[in-house]
């Protein structure tokens, strides 16, 4: 070969080569798919105009003040120390009230669409089926955990794939408020989800 | 155009001990390439159908992901015990529908020994919410009765060769050393579990209450000395587990979830944390992923380094090929066409090292499968190629033909009198 020749033929193959790796990260690409039992993928349809966008604040009922009962020791916060008795009561005291949450009525049976993040429950072979809807990052993991009525109970239309943990989604879905008297008499939402999606803003 | 084509495949077999190698360097690159994706999204899949409907693993407190390897996958170790008294009072939580103590640590022939209750043949869920289910056999019921009874995963049953009726001998700790054996209390099985593609497979189930019986006459990791109990004064004393290694819970309300992790984080008699199964495993394939990443990296350095392979067979055959370049450029070739017969060269080279790279891929899945499922646990499924995969061998054609256009557009350049008038 004459020289210059071989810088060429050293471009080209760098080209190919970069062609080359180019190509196979398209298969980790973040896509959430949902897969029915049978195997197959299926494209959710809905209307995106029948979801309405709701706050998480949304879902405590109106006049909910969750610091109300806790008045009286809230006055003296400024001066427990950390370690003080009473500080923890009144932590503990705050986590009972969070777990007995009470839910918005008015939002029981509405569609709506809600950002979040995911907290898998449950995974077989196709992908997840359930999972929990949190409104911050980390909740539940790094900080006592949200009230109740700010932990929302997905069930999707088909496994996702594609998912996991602490993702950021869009989910559009029937809100159900699901009273059951197990965990603390508190009643729960549950979202029957008909889509979900990346987070976009 | 299909004259030329021909031409180009002739002429290649011409030279085809040079090209199989290249195509056999191909081969193996692709085997590298789909076997490692096949392993990633196996172990993935085995991993992640290894538990379902188990809402919170129970422990001592260390790390989630290590909790979880341990409890459901009998990797690692537990960095300490937790006590019964410690699993009531989780138990005991209004938001708790059922909890399985679970006790880890001795070995049967290099198989995991799992010791429990018989709640857990009910409660245990894999993939996507199945029961386990008696293939042969029953479970044991706890009683004193069935002390001695153990229930043995597909897996052992069969790498193992026992029936039901055979009479097993369990190792303290991971049994690679003889003399750590709890020969003089031999388990007899009962049951043999249907199999499921997860670690119960490789797993010998035993009572809680015969984990404490064997361990009876043992103190500090070995036979006490001078000390006997026979099986059968075991039953007399107190069997009742004081501790185990983690416990499985099953919540009524699963949104409770993080109320009752907090609660057990927060259990003043001892460190305990609980970990979501599935959050544990979003953390592992956190770690994990970095090496795969890597790994497929290698692979498809590995892809490039044979593409160049065989780039440099190709570039170097020219200089032999003048020749017979010149002669197809003076009946009338045009220089594209010259392109043409290198590029298609390159191409089908490519194309038959794939073919062949996912022929052995699928033999290797059919003949290493079996023995990885023995030693390893890990299921390599056969089936029809993935998207991944398919983009994977579709980037190795593609970057084949486009290396290979190296060489074509030298030959391209080559002019007529290049090959004609030999050099001095």
């Amino acid at each position: 070969m004459k020289p210059g020749k071989p810088l060429i033929a050293l471009l080209a193959f760098v080209a190919g080569a970069v062609a080359f790796l180019a190509v196979w990260p398209l298969s980790a690409s973040p896509m959430i798919v949902f897969v029915t039992a049978e195997g197959e993928t299926v494209t959710p349809r809905f209307d995106p105009a029948a979801f309405r966008d709701t706050r998480w604040y949304e879902l405590g009922p109106k006049d909910w003040d969750p610091y109300a009962q806790t008045a009286a020791l809230r006055r003296d916060i400024g001066s427990l120390r950390d370690a003080d008795p009473r500080a923890k009561e009144l932590l503990r005291g705050v986590q009972e009230i969070w777990t007995r949450a009470p839910t918005n009525p008015d939002l029981d049976g509405k569609a709506i669409r809600i950002p979040g993040y995911v907290v898998p429950l449950d995974r077989g072979p196709l992908g997840m089926s359930e999972f929990l809807l949190v409104p911050y990052f980390g909740a539940c993991i790094h900080s006592p955990p949200p009230p109740s009525n700010q932990i929302l109970r997905v069930s999707l239309p088909a496994h996702a794939k594609g998912l996991k943990s602490m993702d950021q989604v869009w989910v559009r879905g029937t809100l159900r408020i699901a009273r059951s008297e197990t965990a603390h008499g508190a009643s729960a939402y549950e979202l029957s989800a008909v889509t979900v999606e990346p987070y976009v803003r | 155009m299909r004259s030329l084509l021909g031409l180009a495949l002739r002429s290649a077999w011409n030279r085809r001990s040079t090209l199989s190698l290249v195509a056999f360097s191909i081969a193996l690159s692709t085997l590298l390439l789909l076997g490692f994706e096949r392993i990633r999204a196996d172990v993935r899949q085995n991993f992640s159908q290894s538990v379902s409907g188990t809402d919170l693993i129970v422990g001592a407190r260390t790390g989630a992901v290590q909790l979880m390897l341990y409890a459901v996958f009998r990797v690692g170790g537990a960095t300490n015990n937790v006590s019964m008294d410690a699993l009531r009072a989780v138990a005991a939580n209004r938001a708790v529908d059922w909890l399985v103590p679970i006790s880890l640590g001795d070995s049967h022939r290099s198989f995991p020994v799992l010791a429990t209750t018989p709640e857990y043949f009910k409660r245990f869920q894999y993939g996507d919410h199945r029961k386990l289910a008696t293939g042969e056999g029953r479970v044991f019921d706890g009683t004193l009765d069935q002390l001695y009874d153990c229930v043995l995963g597909a897996e052992v049953a069969q790498a193992l060769g026992y029936r039901l009726g055979d009479h097993i001998v369990l190792s303290h700790g991971s049994g690679a050393i003889p003399g750590a054996e709890h020969a003089d209390k031999p388990f007899t099985v009962v049951g043999i579990l249907q199999r499921t593609g997860t670690p119960v497979d490789r797993t010998v189930h035993i009572s809680l209450e015969a984990m404490e019986a064997i361990h009876l006459d043992w103190a500090g990791g070995a036979p006490m000395p001078g000390m006997h109990i026979a099986p059968e004064e075991a039953r007399k004393f107190d069997l009742a587990p004081k501790q185990v290694t983690a416990a499985l819970v099953g919540l009524k309300n699963r949104v409770a979830v993080f109320a009752v992790q907090r609660a057990v984080a927060d259990y003043k008699g001892e460190p305990l944390m609980a970990v979501l199964p599935g959050v544990a495993l979003d953390d592992l394939w956190d770690v994990i992923g970095v090496g795969e990443k890597a790994l497929l990296g290698m692979s498809a350095m590995v892809g490039v380094v044979s593409l160049a392979g065989l780039v440099a067979v190709v570039l170097a055959g020219l200089n032999e090929r003048r020749r017979e370049l010149a002669v197809l450029r003076a009946v009338g070739a045009a220089p594209r066409h010259l392109l043409l017969v290198l590029a298609a060269e390159g191409a089908l080279v490519t194309l038959i090292g794939a073919a062949a790279g996912l022929v052995v891929t699928v033999l290797s899945i059919v003949l290493l499968g079996p023995w990885l499922q023995a030693r390893y646990g890990i299921g390599l499924t056969l089936e029809a190629p993935s998207v991944e995969q398919w983009s994977l061998l579709g980037a190795i054609v593609v970057a084949g033909f486009l290396s290979s256009l190296v060489p074509g557009w030298r030959a391209y350049r080559m002019s007529l009198v290049d090959g004609l008038s030999p050099k001095a």
